[in-house]
């Protein structure tokens, strides 16, 4: 592949971390990719299988003038004209706009979809999708967790690399970045998640619920039924109206699996439920499906849980 | 007067909804500032009913007000339905005269028109204060009403007159005194769901056209606890809802959705709604007893109106409130600019708004009707007579041949047996019943 | 504590986006976002601290204006409203604001609108100021107003601690604060206080919507993961998954199915 392929994206990297819908990204752009941040070399390695050419540009820190400085310059100089794919996690949102505005492009914000030509983006809080044509290059930036990674390639990509960067003065300075914490997670990016839906049947099984997500070091997540009774805030709701969600592990009490549901749950490697109905979409798809009272089974577990952890501590 | 610096206004109005915004009407139009009370985020936000309203009393207040006024569809058609466990028998009445001004009723949205209303409050210079809820009554020193407290920081408003149109169950005109006691007996349930249907399909399962609209009240269906249901069509939903007396709501252990669902069920009720998707469910209590349970409208320094007054007529094939809350509040108004007018808001000056009452619709219909919703949500009439009454019509209309017709007296006899009424019973009820309505 | 006055005085500003919710196309039922009103609340406690003023700021059409009564109730001092199509493109948005901001020292704004809601607004408005940005915090400690620490949302659950100073573009979550109630006796003075209302020319963008659906995903490359037993019970037509299971269970002996399952999975120890 040459300079001259039609989308780039631009990958922000902080120590070495790809950030979620990095890969994506990368995937939707066909391998050919800016990386841009700290600690380069150890994100190149995460990347294989997903990357053909990789232009890397280094920065002292993650700061957004610096990264977005760091990666106009990369983009002016390897590939100018080319539109480009940012993942929308924080720091990709972060850059986009000031990307966008040092080469002057349009942004397209949230897209579910990006090529050459076309964007696509969810609109009307996810009910409907815009679709924009756009014959000039432009900025965009890739809802994570809506596209999956497809891996290509298996030679280690083409290496470009550019001399780092100096950092500027700020008046935001970064004092520490705290591990992940399970309980404040967002739901798109949390690797294990609980769900709750009608089947239970009230608001304190809820938090019940999160007692015992937390105990299984996953996030909680219900349907859009239990958002709809104001029992859990709506940032739990997943779905094509909450958060499309891409978790290993799905564990679901008492959900029917409607396609606004299931749409959002992405391709967990191991799904558990438990519906009094064997027979429900949910149950279907289960790699272990447990046709029980999803509420009894909610306490059993707690309980067996809170044993557990305490036996634990002991 | 020199005693303006101490308020903040002349009149605060507590309640936006009609009673509210035509009290605020009248008094800013005769130059008083009122201050427009309401706690939902706008006037008529949370705010539910049947679904038709009687506006005539507005022809002075806002003329032309059809030309304007956000009504959904012009009532045309007015049904009464009887209904056994099976059986209907309606009675209906078309007027196609009612689709053109001056009109009769309409259905309409209370957050539409209860919005429109209070705008007119809001252009006439009422300043209208919306997400706040009055909390309690303030008196001076001699223990006259002297303004509100709200639940705002620094949220306490003084006047010289307070109009409470807080609606049913009045907590102000209760913490004023004015209510002897209060006997759940008194009250209703009214349930209501809204179902949308195309505007064709309801055009054409109702028989109307263009902005023609139906009402219709119905009498059993209730599945047993005494009560009342209705059907009006709005432009593509229909409000369809049951009331409910709320003792023998509680004694029978049925939820009001159970009933709901079974009047739709109804075979005279289902084919108009089949289809429908539900887009609200509210419930809202009815001040039912009418005249008996009226509590004292004026203090000193403060009137009552509307249902915060009891003034709403619940008496079977009538549910109105809206225009009894129209009046009383203008009525209200008028008073209390007269009295400010006097320098005395004493009660004994703001009586005169008891008597407008007395001398209009507003109380002369109540007291016509005074022993109508007693008799209609009676046991009897609700348990006995619609069985008794469709059974007669059956069996005039059934053609059993080669057995000859039985005459009408003869089936009247045996339907008022089988239903269990007895002769005295049916005659004093048909005696109270002329009295009543007559 | 400043107390100088004037063009020194020292100022904060703050963005209100007026949206109307998604279906519902009417003025009464539209407001601002929670994440705007903590953004205010922010910057009204941060103004207590620093004695600064606070000018709240609209792009959006007169019905805006409630919006901005209320700030002005709950102590905001100036209110301005840009009369132009707030649809138009963030980046453009940002421009006409900028020079309504320029003085402040800090300007705050929601993390996202409700509507279009793609969060790039204060992005753009800080590169249009030529300063620097905190955008999305979830925690924000005003203790020290001269050096404001807050925490914002990384990826992967990862939280990032930071110190912000005069002069930034910071965007925050709804859960960050909660807006104060204004007082009645404001309330009804703002109803007829000033708001200055300047035009600016912006083309609002349409296009066309068509009904959500979901992309396609595409399918994880097989590495013989237990993904890869996935797609083969995908693409095994009719067949039940091979590792599926249902069972019929008591709570009790589902709770420990359960577990067991998770330990030989891996999830639990
Ligand atoms: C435009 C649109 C967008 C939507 N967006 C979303 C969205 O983003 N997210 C979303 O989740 N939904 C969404 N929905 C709603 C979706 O269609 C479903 O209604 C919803 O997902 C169902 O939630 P549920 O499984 O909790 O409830 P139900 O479908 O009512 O299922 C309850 C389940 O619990 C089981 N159950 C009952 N009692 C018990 C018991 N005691 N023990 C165990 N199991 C029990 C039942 O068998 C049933 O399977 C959307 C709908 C529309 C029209
Ligand atoms: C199910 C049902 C069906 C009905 N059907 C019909 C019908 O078809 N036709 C008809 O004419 N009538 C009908 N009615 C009766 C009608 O709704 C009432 O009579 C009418 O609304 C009374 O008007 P109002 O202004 O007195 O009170 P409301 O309409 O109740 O208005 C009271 C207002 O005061 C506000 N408020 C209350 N407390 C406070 C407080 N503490 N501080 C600030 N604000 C406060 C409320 O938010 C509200 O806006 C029906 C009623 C019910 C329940
Ligand atoms: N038209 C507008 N007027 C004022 N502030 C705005 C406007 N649009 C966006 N903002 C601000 O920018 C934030 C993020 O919006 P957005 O970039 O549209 O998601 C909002 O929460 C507001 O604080």
């Amino acid at each position: 592949m040459n300079a001259q392929v039609g989308l780039i994206a631009v990958v922000p990297v902080r120590d070495g971390a790809i950030p979620a819908g990095g890969l994506e990204a990368l995937a939707e752009s066909r391998g050919h990719g800016v990386l841009v941040g700290t600690d380069l070399e150890a994100a190149v390695v995460d990347t294989r299988g997903v990357t053909s050419r990789l232009i890397l540009a280094p920065t002292t820190s993650c700061a957004p003038r610096v990264l977005a400085e760091a990666a106009a310059a990369a983009l002016s100089a390897h590939a100018p004209h080319v539109a480009v794919v940012i993942p929308a996690s924080p720091d990709g949102r972060d850059l986009a706009p000031l990307l966008a505005r040092r080469l002057d492009r349009a942004l397209y914000a949230g897209a579910t979809e990006v090529a050459e030509h076309r964007v696509r983006t969810a609109r009307q809080g996810g009910l409907a999708i815009a679709q924009f044509d756009v014959h000039r290059p432009f900025v965009a930036t890739l809802q994570p967790g809506v596209r999956g990674v497809d891996q290509h390639f298996t030679d280690d990509p083409e290496i470009v690399r550019i001399d780092p960067s100096n950092s500027m003065p700020s008046a935001v300075t970064t004092d520490e970045v705290l591990p992940p914490d399970v309980s404040t997670m967002d739901l798109a990016e949390a690797p294990r998640i609980v769900g709750g839906g009608a089947g239970l049947d009230g608001a304190e099984r809820f938090a019940k619920l999160a007692e015992v997500s937390k105990a299984l070091d996953a996030s909680m997540g219900v349907t859009r039924v239990i958002t709809d009774r104001g029992w859990v805030s709506h940032e739990r709701q997943i779905g094509t109206t909450g958060v499309v969600v891409d978790p290993r592990l799905y564990v679901s009490f008492g959900i029917s699996g409607a396609v606004q549901h299931t749409s959002g749950l992405g391709q967990p490697d191991h799904i558990i439920s438990v519906n009094t109905d064997a027979h429900c979409p949910m149950m279907q798809m289960s790699d272990l499906a447990i046709v029980a009272d999803a509420n009894d089974v909610l306490e059993a577990l707690a309980t067996k849980l809170s044993i557990e952890t305490e036996r634990g501590v002991a | 007067m020199s005693a303006d610096a101490r308020f903040d206004a002349d009149v605060i109005v507590v309640g936006a909804g009609p009673a509210g915004s035509c009290a605020a009407i009248e008094l800013a139009r005769a130059g008083r500032r009122v201050i427009l009370v309401e706690r939902g985020p706008f006037p008529g936000s949370k705010n539910m009913y049947g679904g038709v309203v009687y506006p005539r009393i507005l022809d002075e207040l806002i003329p032309s007000w059809w030309e304007t006024a956000p009504v959904q569809r012009w009532v045309v058609r007015r049904s009464t339905m009887i209904l056994s466990e099976s059986n209907a028998l309606t009675i209906d009445y078309r007027n196609p005269a009612w689709a053109e001004p001056p009109h009769n009723g309409a259905t309409a949205y209370r957050p539409d028109f209860d919005n429109w209303l209070a705008q007119h409050a809001v252009e006439a210079g009422a300043v209208l204060v919306t997400s706040t809820t009055v909390t309690g009554l303030l008196r001076d020193a001699a223990g006259r009403v002297s303004g509100v407290r709200t639940d705002r920081p620094d949220g306490d408003l003084r006047a010289p007159v307070v109009i409470a149109c807080d609606g049913v169950n009045s907590f102000l005109a209760k913490e004023a005194g004015l209510y002897p006691h209060t006997d759940p007996a008194n009250f209703t349930l009214g349930v209501k769901e809204t179902l949308a249907l195309p505007k064709h399909v309801i055009d054409e399962r109702f028989n109307v056209r263009d902005d023609q609209g139906v009402d219709i009240e119905i009498l059993g269906g209730t599945s047993g606890v005494n009560g009342g249901g209705f059907v009006y069509t709005n432009l593509d939903t229909v409000s369809l809802g049951v009331v409910l007396k709320l003792p023998k709501l509680a004694a029978q252990k049925k939820r009001p959705e159970e009933i709901i669902a079974g009047l739709k069920s109804h075979p005279a009720i289902a084919p108009l709604v089949e289809g429908a998707e539900v887009k609200e469910y509210s419930a809202h209590v009815i001040p039912e007893a009418g005249l008996s349970m009226m509590p004292t409208m004026v203090a000193d320094g403060l009137l009552v109106a509307g249902d915060a007054a009891a003034l709403c007529l619940a008496a079977g094939i009538w549910l109105e409130g809206v225009n009894f809350a129209l009046a009383s509040g203008m009525y209200a108004g008028q008073a209390a600019h007269e009295a400010l007018t006097r320098h005395d808001v004493s009660a004994k000056s703001l009586k005169a708004y008891t008597e407008r009452l007395n001398a209009t619709f507003v109380l002369s219909d109540h007291k016509k009707l005074r022993k109508v919703p007693g008799l209609v949500l009676s046991d009897r009439v609700q348990q006995k007579y619609p069985g008794f009454v469709t059974g007669v019509v059956e069996r005039v209309f059934r053609v059993d041949n080669p057995n000859p017709k039985p005459g009408l007296r003869r089936i009247v006899r045996e339907e008022r047996k089988r239903a269990g009424i007895g002769l005295r019973d049916l005659l004093k009820d048909g005696w109270t019943g002329m009295r009543g309505f007559g | 504590m400043s107390s100088s006055i004037g063009r020194d005085r020292v100022s904060v500003a703050v963005c209100l986006k007026w949206v109307t919710p998604v279906g519902r196309d009417d003025d009464r039922f539209a407001g601002v976002s929670a994440a705007d009103q903590a953004a205010l609340e922010s910057a009204l406690m941060w103004a207590e601290r620093t004695g600064a003023d606070v000018t709240v700021v609209t792009v959006g059409p007169v019905g805006a204006e409630r919006a901005l009564r209320d700030a002005l109730a709950c102590g905001a001092t100036r209110a301005i409203r840009i009369d132009a199509d707030p649809s138009a493109p963030s980046s453009d948005v940002a421009r006409v604001v900028a020079p309504h901001v320029a003085s402040a020292s800090m300007v705050w704004c929601g993390d996202y609108s409700l509507d279009r809601g793609s969060g790039s607004f204060p992005a753009f408005l800080a590169d249009t100021l030529g300063i620097d940005q905190a955008l999305g915090l979830v925690d924000v400690d005003l203790s020290d107003p001269e050096r404001i620490r807050a925490v914002r949302r990384l990826d992967g659950g990862r939280r990032e601690v930071l110190s912000i100073t005069a002069r930034a573009v910071v965007s925050v979550e709804g859960s960050v604060a909660r807006l104060r109630r204004a007082p009645l006796r404001a309330l009804l003075a703002t109803n007829d206080a000033a708001i200055s209302v300047h035009a600016a020319a912006l083309i609002g963008e349409e296009t066309a919507l068509v009904p959500f659906r979901p992309r396609a995903r595409v399918l994880p490359a097989p590495v013989g993961s237990s993904a890869l037993d996935r797609v083969r019970t995908l693409t095994d037509a009719g067949g039940t998954p091979s590792r599926s299971e249902t069972v019929e269970l008591s709570p009790d002996a589902a709770a420990d199915r359960i577990l067991a399952a998770l330990r030989e999975w891996g999830y639990l120890a």
